[in-house]
């Protein structure tokens, strides 16, 4: 069973989100994930990005590859809300992932969020 | 990437036209609401704008694009949306946002 992981460790500016966004996009390509799943799974980066952007210098992204599915881990990512920040905004960004991604987890250690892979093609 | 903004005035519809083109990120957002609140400090009228060269939206922009609206609501003045690509329309109805912003098809 293929279990390949990448990780990736960014500043945390806001300068820096797209580049999470690009390197999702890519491993998502190589994957074989269609257009919309891709569009879907930058969107999703980029929206746990900028939850955890204000809660440490650097944002801790693992990407996992499997058979099956494809996951995506965002260190400090929480639904609670924060006084510094727009919780309108927060709220959008939960509710985006939510819909966009089949199976969203939330732990003390931030989110996981995945994606299934429909024919494990690669 | 990033944003390129062009904001008009069309005089004969007294109408703010504006063609975002690139991307209304976490990044680019701040640029776009002052210059939106410029435009409207300056005129107080409706706002189109048009998506067709817009390539990516997220939750920052959509708060941007709710802060405006309040603004324009204030002096009864709409935001209407156009040209909006699927992948950036799709943001809007997760959120219910298509209920609260108008789209012209």
């Amino acid at each position: 069973m293929k279990k390949d992981i990448l990780k990736l460790t960014l500043p945390s500016k806001p300068d820096y989100i797209s580049v999470a966004r690009l390197t999702s996009s890519a491993i998502a390509n190589k994957i074989g994930f269609n257009i919309d799943d891709i569009e879907d799974i930058k969107v999703s980066i980029a929206e746990a990005c900028i939850n955890a952007l204000t809660k440490s210098q650097y944002i801790n992204i693992q990407f996992e590859i499997r058979d099956d599915r494809f996951i995506m881990k965002v260190e400090n990512v929480s639904t609670e809300e924060q006084l510094d920040i727009e919780n309108k905004e927060m709220e959008l960004g939960i509710l985006i992932i939510k819909s966009l991604m089949d199976e969203v987890k939330f732990s003390e250690e931030g989110v996981e969020m995945i994606k299934y892979i429909e024919d494990g093609n690669i | 990437m990033s944003l390129d903004i062009k904001i008009d005035f069309d005089e004969g519809k007294g109408i703010w036209v504006v063609l975002p083109e690139g991307e209304i990120d976490i990044y680019t957002s701040p640029e776009l609401k002052s210059r939106l609140v410029e435009a409207l400090d300056d005129k107080q009228s409706d706002i189109l704008i048009d998506g067709d060269r817009l390539e990516y939206l997220d939750s920052t922009g959509l708060g941007t694009l709710i802060s405006i609206l309040k603004k324009a609501k204030e002096s009864n003045n709409r935001i209407i949306l156009k040209n909006i690509k699927p992948n950036i329309r799709k943001l809007f109805d997760i959120t219910e946002l298509d209920k609260v912003f108008e789209f012209e098809e």
